[in-house]
């Protein structure tokens, strides 16, 4: 699973819980019944269980593109003071999201 | 990486906390539930008031109970626990409560009580304060829901007064 992948099932997960249990509660009052509540709530757990738990295809969509080793050969790391401080900085507190590919 | 273990675990626990956030919403909406409920107690018969050998006043009764509860029951009420009292003031206490007859009240169908009943537990006074008193039947009602908090309610019936002196 991907980052965006990662995102997608967290969203997913928490949107079809909270709508199974709204969706349960609503039908467990109309009908007058406690247990059904219960039944509609446990399938709503089941059925976004099966959504979000496996790790299907389409959360695989935007994979991580790394630099090819011969890419990184052809431009070396700069010696410069400069870049040394920046480079420093960077490996302390690496922008993350930089690394993440692009979405789409 | 998130592994699939993660993810049940981040979905059952929400799961969870989502249930508990239901069980608590059916719990609050029976805090917006009045009741109207009807019922009628009298004692039909003194069988029994004597001094027992320890000076305690015991007293059997016999009584009729006619109660519908129906409207104590909503959606989320698993059962209604109802009992009698005798309820009465003497020297030693402002308050006396004596339980004389208890039901348990399973489900809707079967809350509309129309019975006549001995006293399952006697009217035994802690002393023997009893001859002549005004004694006063309060029905309880204790309702305990499926989930969430248990309602108790009480409602004064009748009043009826002991004889002045003992049975046997």
């Amino acid at each position: 699973m991907d980052w965006q992948g990662q995102k997608l099932a967290e969203m997913l997960m928490q949107l079809l819980l909270v709508a199974s249990a709204v969706a349960a509660f609503v039908v467990g009052y109309a009908m007058a019944d406690f247990q059904l509540m219960l039944l509609v709530y446990a399938g709503g757990v089941v059925l976004t269980a099966l959504v979000t738990v496996p790790n299907w295809p389409f959360f695989n969509r935007h994979p991580l593109k790394w630099l090819d080793a011969a890419e990184a050969d052809r431009h070396p790391r700069p010696q410069s003071l400069a870049n040394k401080v920046v480079l420093a900085a960077l490996w302390c507190c690496p922008p993350y999201d930089k690394f993440s590919a692009p979405a789409g | 990486m998130q592994s699939w273990v993660q993810r049940l675990l981040t979905t059952a626990t929400t799961a969870a906390l989502l249930l508990l956030a239901a069980c608590c919403a059916a719990s609050a909406l029976d805090a917006f539930h009045v009741p109207s409920v009807q019922a009628q107690a009298h004692v039909t018969k003194i069988n029994r008031f004597h001094k027992q050998l320890n000076g305690n006043d015991k007293v059997t009764l016999t009584f009729n109970v006619s109660a519908n509860l129906e409207s104590l029951f909503t959606w989320s009420t698993k059962q209604v626990f109802v009992f009698l009292t005798a309820e009465y003031e003497n020297s030693k206490n402002s308050l006396n409560q004596v339980s004389l007859w208890d039901h348990i009240i399973p489900d809707k169908d079967k809350a509309n009580l129309q019975v006549e009943v001995k006293s399952k537990y006697p009217l035994i006074d802690q002393g023997s304060s009893l001859r002549g008193k005004k004694v006063q039947l309060v029905l309880h009602w204790h309702v305990m829901p499926k989930a969430g908090v248990m309602i108790r309610d009480r409602m004064a019936l009748s009043e009826f007064n002991l004889p002045d002196s003992y049975t046997s």
